[in-house]
């Protein structure tokens, strides 16, 4: 069985996240405040340090190209799938074998490249590019005032004391 | 070369990866009339690997990279093969070959065994892995068997199966041409003493000699038995 109806009617879904770097700890994170039944996957058992103590997810030591560490990871119950490693071939492999192999429905990828990510999408997946989502933001900054990163501009800087 | 008669004519080869693996497979090619392209991302690797070689095409940029793949000619390649350490990299340089660029075959090197199926699954034309091969030999040695293996020949499910004949055998003192094989199967080379013989009419099958059947039975072992039986 994939998601689940909680009692205020809140749908809970089951996320598979490889990669726990800075996007992948804060996502987990996240998902597991909002009540979600979060699996996170890295190869180095030092970066779950990154979730920090409240988080009450699962965590799986191995590497997310791997079947039998996805399916470790409850990959045939999962709702949601999250390729977020610093790699972008891994991310691309461990995305495709959630999305052709185990058939999840709602599977992602990131990709820092953005020719990479422009081809993966022609080919079928969900894809997300941060370094061209991040460089057209700024340039939207330039033309417009504007940062669409940030409804309100920053508080006006406070003066550093000296010594 | 008999083993490339079929082909119109030789296809250009891309070869992704340089290390062991790729610069063996590179110059056992060059070796053999290929014109290959050998795509290394560590400069230093790559001199090595131009000064081991001189002939060979030695570019270095990453597999992935569809700028630098274009660089590579890669679009009139008639075979691509990934053949870095990095599972991942081998797959995406394959897809892309496959999905960019219209390659028609791609073959891959698995590092991790059980990445077969996938690379299957994700339309890899041929993937490779070593350590199954290994594993195949060591069985069947452990086994006292004569076989060798059975190779996947292509998509459609066919196989090559090499059976080494016993010292007695219904087949020895046979001519090929009564060797009646089970429907479907084909006799298509006599290794003997190491040479490799075309399997003509009137030759005649001797003992210890190694039979290479193609087959589109999946069940590999029942070829085998129809020879050894």
């Amino acid at each position: 069985m994939r998601q689940q109806v909680g009692q205020q009617g809140n749908v809970f879904v089951n996320v598979i996240i490889v990669g726990c770097g800075r996007v992948g700890s804060g996502l987990a994170r996240e998902l597991d405040a909002a009540g979600h039944k979060v699996t996170i996957i890295d190869e180095r058992v030092s970066a779950f340090s990154r979730l920090g103590e409240g988080y009450r997810g699962d965590m799986v030591v191995g590497t997310g190209i791997d079947e039998s560490v996805l399916r470790r990871a409850g990959i045939e119950k999962a709702d949601c799938f999250a390729a977020v490693t610093n790699g972008d071939n891994r991310n691309i492999m461990a995305a495709q074998v959630a999305k052709v192999f185990f058939k999840v429905p709602r599977v992602i990828t990131r990709i820092y490249d953005p020719i990479r990510e422009q081809t993966y999408r022609e080919f079928g997946m969900e894809t997300i590019c941060s370094t061209s989502i991040v460089g057209s933001m700024i340039s939207t900054y330039f033309t417009t005032g504007d940062n669409p990163a940030h409804a309100q501009p920053p508080p006006e800087p406070v003066p550093l004391e000296a010594g | 070369m008999d083993d490339a008669q079929d082909l119109p004519q030789r296809p250009y080869i891309v070869i992704i990866g340089g290390g062991k693996v790729g610069f063996y497979l590179a110059r056992h090619l060059i070796e053999r009339d290929y014109e290959v392209t050998l795509v290394e991302k560590d400069p230093v690797r790559a001199e090595w690997i131009e000064h081991q070689m001189g002939s060979v095409s030695v570019m270095v940029g990453d597999g992935d990279e569809m700028a630098f793949l274009a660089t590579t000619g890669i679009e009139r390649a008639g075979v691509v093969i990934g053949c870095t350490g990095d599972d991942e990299d081998n797959l995406v340089a394959c897809q892309l070959a496959k999905g960019k660029f219209q390659v028609p075959r791609t073959i891959a090197r698995v590092n991790n065994p059980v990445n077969v199926n996938v690379f299957t699954a994700l339309g890899i034309d041929v993937p490779v892995s070593a350590t199954e091969l290994l594993m195949e030999l060591i069985e069947s040695e452990i086994a006292g068997g004569d076989v060798v293996r059975g190779v996947a020949v292509n998509a459609s499910g066919a196989n090559l199966v090499d059976v080494a004949l016993p010292d007695v055998s219904w087949l020895v003192g046979r001519r090929v041409s009564e060797a009646e094989l089970p429907a479907g199967d084909l006799m298509v080379c006599i290794v003997r003493a190491g040479e490799p013989l075309v399997p003509r009419p009137e030759e005649v099958i001797k003992a210890r000699d190694q039979l290479i059947i193609y087959s589109r039975r999946l069940d590999t072992d029942a070829v085998r038995e129809s020879i050894l039986r």
